[in-house]
């Protein structure tokens, strides 16, 4: 879902970084608070995680390939959208300016669907799935709508852009993408997000439902 | 959480991502993605062939994941450059950005 330069208009591509950039700092802010030594080592695995991951296309049928994006997964393990949106900056930086993988002009755009949109909507879609169905169908199903949903939004922008016609655009963006979140982002989110669980709990603990827990422990004692 | 075991989860995480990084040239579909093939199926050829031959804003080193004359082993290079260089960006924000050590 990388759009290239030549997809977008330089005065709409100019908007998008407008709307991004206040996301960005925010997502640095969350790193000066959150962050520490503890945490970095966690980072960097998951950053460079999620870059090897998204040069890994997976087949999806109809001559259309697809890969992870990993914002819900990052934000999940650290329990914020701002860490999704933190290392989705940082894997777009290199994959612009390095690969050629979408275009730096669009990169706020790029920033915008798949470190904001999709990390905000996995995160809270898997905050609000989590206690009635559990961690893993939780993971599942936000990783998969928050592609999805930044899939449409970037057909939006398309339309927006005159590059696309809406109708077509979002059907043909949305049927790739509604494959491409359910192998390629909410099965493998689901698979990491519950071996974290199992190998380290305390890593999910940050989480609300932990908060709950730590309450109810404090109590009893 | 313990810095001990926080460590082994970076190099699980080093080693999948090198593994990841190993496999993706042969094993990666080269279709094109979603948004590639939306555009290929509903933006007419004429302006699909413009839009194509745009040059894009910056020319990258190792466009499209690949090593120029390297073949396979160029676009394993190139994938773990970047895992490397991802890996090494973050470390240095998060030492940079991590002001409670």
């Amino acid at each position: 879902m990388h759009i290239p330069d030549s997809f977008i208009p330089l005065g709409q591509a100019v908007v998008y970084w407008v709307i991004t950039i206040p996301f960005i700092f925010m997502s640095m802010k969350w790193a000066k608070n959150e962050l520490d030594e503890m945490k970095i080592p966690i980072l960097a695995a998951l950053a460079a995680g999620v870059f090897a991951i998204q040069a890994m296309n997976i087949p999806i049928g109809m001559g259309t390939s697809g890969h992870m994006v990993g914002a819900t997964l990052v934000a999940i393990v650290f329990a914020s959208p701002w860490a999704g949106v933190l290392v989705l900056t940082l894997v777009l930086l290199v994959q612009g300016f390095a690969f050629g993988d979408g275009g730096i002009t669009t990169m706020g755009a790029n920033i915008l669907n798949m470190g904001v949109v999709s990390g905000f909507v996995g995160y809270y879609t898997y905050v609000a799935l989590r206690k009635s169905v559990g961690t893993s169908i939780a993971a599942f199903g936000g990783a998969w709508l928050g592609l999805f949903i930044s899939a449409i939004v970037c057909a939006l922008q398309m339309w927006f852009a005159g590059t696309f016609p809406l109708v077509p655009g979002l059907i043909a963006m949305g049927t790739y993408h509604l494959i491409i979140g359910f192998i390629g982002e909410g099965l493998i989110t689901a698979v990491v997000i519950t071996s974290i669980a199992k190998s380290r709990p305390d890593l999910l603990e940050d989480s609300f439902n932990a908060g709950s827990d730590r309450y109810n422990t404090e109590v009893r004692a | 959480m313990s810095g001990k075991s926080n460590m082994k989860f970076l190099y699980a995480g080093i080693a999948i991502a090198l593994l990841v990084s190993a496999l993706a040239p042969f094993l990666a579909s080269s279709d094109p993605d979603g948004l590639e093939s939306a555009a290929g199926g509903i933006i007419e050829e004429s302006k699909m062939s413009e839009l194509e031959e745009m040059e894009p804003a910056v020319n990258s080193p190792m466009a499209d994941y690949s090593i120029e004359g390297m073949g396979k082993g160029g676009e394993v290079a190139a994938i773990a450059i970047g895992t490397f260089a991802v890996l090494v960006i973050s470390f240095v924000f998060g030492k940079v950005f991590n002001k409670k050590a």
